[in-house]
């Protein structure tokens, strides 16, 4: 398994060694981001003794992600694209701060190629690819296009199909049932799927509305749906001629296209699959001059068969997977290859890593999101555990931004090992105050689809996964005794709200072992 | 000294009583008997029963409790039940905002006497007024916001001292 990565990775890292001069540093890096990756990026910014400068809305004033930085800058009311979207504003924080560069985090900014430019215009290093590359790899027709190319499979479908009719005959051709998608889209926005030709005009016009109401773009085309699939995505790095791969991961346990569950190793990759998807991703990399952090969503059918999804020229939510496997930092990597410096030069993937998403959301009540605010926080702590989070006690938590609060990542020698130890971290993770879909991924991980591996992107949807009943007794006698004699309770949280620290849950990376050292210090702490 | 559990799960009544001696604790519940005792630091409770101990996080908020145990959380809503029934007035001394919204109106002046369902303040939010009333008879301690003020989802509003300590037995 290690061999083929290796000979796919070596070429990559003899070719990095090549790169002459030794990389400028940059001044000072502000975080165009909010939440968890905010304060991930912050911590790798204060491991690199580079000072660094967080921006927030009016709805994050003293967020966790704001205290993680050095300096902070207000840009903007809560809505979006007043403040984590407003492309002047968050320029201006640059220059008034004296930074000069941009790490773009995930979403918001991280993939707007006129972002880019406008970084470029003003003088400042975007920590990402090129636009053109962003531009190349990130618009689902053109990187289609560029995996035709580079001979990576792709769907067999049709692009850009102007009105239902014309989607209705390119089905009949490919066969039932496909997919309709958004061009400019991701998300799961402007995505259906359809099962006949009866059921094709309506889908049609809802996608294209969809598409133009999310992306300002209604460009739609129709693919054919592989089933039963595996969501397997390949993590590269590239700078800007070579690239190299950092194997797969799996992220099967979907809702609505939204992960739930992502781990690496996957149970149904082997080392041939895995071979052809790295050098398919590296192609695809090398195709595009691409620079930076990169992931390469492939679907995995039931015969082994792969085909390219789309590339997502960002670093993801779930890259914590692979760097607790391969002890590496990729904000780090990111960063460096951004001031001009290698690839880095990774090591053999160790063991089994599975992360878990928590959302401020109540699966057991049609996944409203939720709101309020956080009377106690209390990290899990243990061999192998890794949070990332960026929320705090006392904090209210409102609905402008995505749900998700924090990822709670556990690493063991085997995938039964990650898996007990992630069941272990998530049973004594408490949060109270606002609901979240915590006893979901325990039950999701202690399921035998998940035990036995079987993990397929329908998995989620195509059950009913209902709420636990019964309440223990113990629960009971807690809330009892808290009503009863409540001076000590207020006490307590007044305690609680002044031990959280976000550094000492964080956990580290960037080193072999890391994980283990994380959970020593925590409970040093 | 037995004391009535009356709280709600979402939809559910909960009906049980509690009694607490030292650090023993008895809880009826559905005519069933569950003998435990308890250790507390802080928002943590420890519950031990026979060899069994489970480690529960406890916090109050306005208009209940919220109780995680081995990674399920629950909110017990605190169930005002009809006057005359034994079930009413937990922790009858805090009143807290029932959900984030604009303080409108403050009838509560401190040290005045109260009687069960006496206006202690308005509060307004998303275009809907919500009247806090005094849960049962007693003295107004404390008054903590004014007229505008913006009030977060259980904050604390007016302190009542009960008249009765809390014994709806």
């Amino acid at each position: 398994m290690s061999a083929a990565r290796a000979d796919l990775a070596r070429p990559g890292v003899a070719a990095a060694a090549g790169v002459a001069g030794t990389p400028r540093s940059f001044r000072k890096v502000l975080v165009a981001n909010r939440g968890e990756i905010a304060v991930r990026v912050c911590r790798t910014l204060q491991a690199m003794s580079l000072p660094s400068v967080a921006v927030f809305s009016d709805a994050d004033r003293g967020a966790p992600h704001v205290r993680a930085a050095v300096e902070a800058v207000r840009i903007g009311p809560a809505a979006p694209a007043d403040s984590y979207l407003n492309i002047a504003a968050i320029l201006e924080a640059a220059r008034a701060t004296g930074a000069d560069a941009i790490h773009p985090g995930y979403g918001f900014l991280s993939q707007s190629a006129p972002f880019v430019r406008a970084c470029g215009e003003a003088g400042v290093t975007f920590i990402g690819p090129s636009a053109e590359a962003m531009e190349r790899l990130g618009d689902k027709e053109s990187s289609r296009r560029a995996a035709v190319r580079c001979g990576v499979p792709v769907i067999p479908g049709a692009e850009d199909v102007p009105d239902a009719a014309r989607a209705r005959a390119e089905a009949a051709r490919i066969g039932f049932p496909v997919l309709l998608k958004a061009a400019g889209g991701g998300g799961g926005r402007g995505m259906r799927r359809v099962d006949s030709a009866d059921a094709l005009p309506d889908a049609f016009e809802s996608a294209r509305r969809e598409a133009m109401a999310s992306f300002g773009n209604g460009r739609i085309f129709v693919e054919k749906l592989i089933h039963p699939a595996r969501h397997v995505e390949i993590q590269i790095l590239g700078d800007g001629k070579d690239a190299i791969a950092l194997g797969e991961r799996e992220c099967s346990l979907q809702r609505r296209y939204q992960k739930v569950i992502e781990e690496s190793p996957s149970t149904a990759v082997t080392a041939a699959v895995r071979g052809a998807m790295e050098r398919a991703a590296v192609a695809l990399a090398r195709d595009a001059g691409y620079a930076g952090a990169a992931t390469v969503e492939f679907l995995l059918g039931p015969d082994g068969s792969f085909y390219f999804l789309e590339v997502n020229t960002r670093l993801q939510v779930e890259h914590p997977v692979t760097e607790m496997r391969f002890g590496l930092d990729l904000v780090r990597a990111q960063i460096e290859i951004a001031a001009g410096g290698r690839l880095p030069q990774p090591s053999a993937p160790r063991g089994h890593a599975i992360e878990a998403r928590l959302n401020a959301e109540d699966p057991y009540h049609g996944y409203l999101p939720q709101s309020g605010t956080i009377l106690l926080l209390d990290w899990p702590k243990g061999e192998g555990i890794r949070v990332d989070a960026g929320i705090a006690a006392g904090q209210t938590i409102q609905t402008h931004y995505d749900s998700l609060l924090a990822k709670i990542v556990a690493h063991g020698a085997t995938r039964e090992e990650a898996r007990a130890r992630l069941r272990t971290a998530l049973a004594g993770l408490a949060l109270l105050g606002v609901r979240t879909n915590q006893r979901f991924l325990l039950e999701l991980l202690a399921d035998d689809a998940f035990a036995s591996g079987g993990t397929y992107t329908h998995t989620l949807e195509s059950r009913s996964w209902p709420a636990p009943e019964g309440i223990p007794d113990e629960a009971l006698v807690a809330a009892g005794i808290l009503l009863f004699m409540p001076r000590e309770a207020v006490a307590g949280e007044r305690d609680d709200a002044d031990r959280f620290s976000p550094w000492l849950s964080l956990g580290a990376w960037g080193r072999p072992g890391a994980a283990a050292g994380a959970a020593a210090r925590g409970s040093a702490s | 000294m037995s004391r009535p559990l009356a709280l709600r799960h979402e939809a559910a009544s909960i009906d049980a009583a509690l009694t607490l001696r030292g650090r023993s604790v008895v809880l009826d519940r559905d005519g069933r008997r569950f003998e435990a005792t308890f250790a507390r630091e802080g928002s943590w409770i420890d519950v031990r029963s026979g060899d069994r101990t489970e480690r529960c996080a406890v916090a109050r908020s306005g208009r209940g409790v919220w109780v995680a145990l081995a990674g399920t959380t629950w909110f017990f809503e605190i169930e005002h039940r009809e006057a005359g029934s034994r079930g009413a007035s937990i922790a009858a001394d805090e009143i807290r905002a029932p959900m984030t919204g604009r303080v409108v109106a403050v009838a509560a002046v401190p040290g005045a006497e109260t009687r069960e369902g006496d206006l202690l303040l308005t509060i307004e939010a998303m275009k809907m007024e919500f009247k806090l009333t005094a849960p049962e008879n007693g003295s107004v301690l404390e008054v903590m916001c004014a007229p505008g003020d913006r009030v977060e989802l259980g904050q604390l509003l007016v302190r009542l001292k009960p008249d009765s300590d809390g014994g709806a037995t």
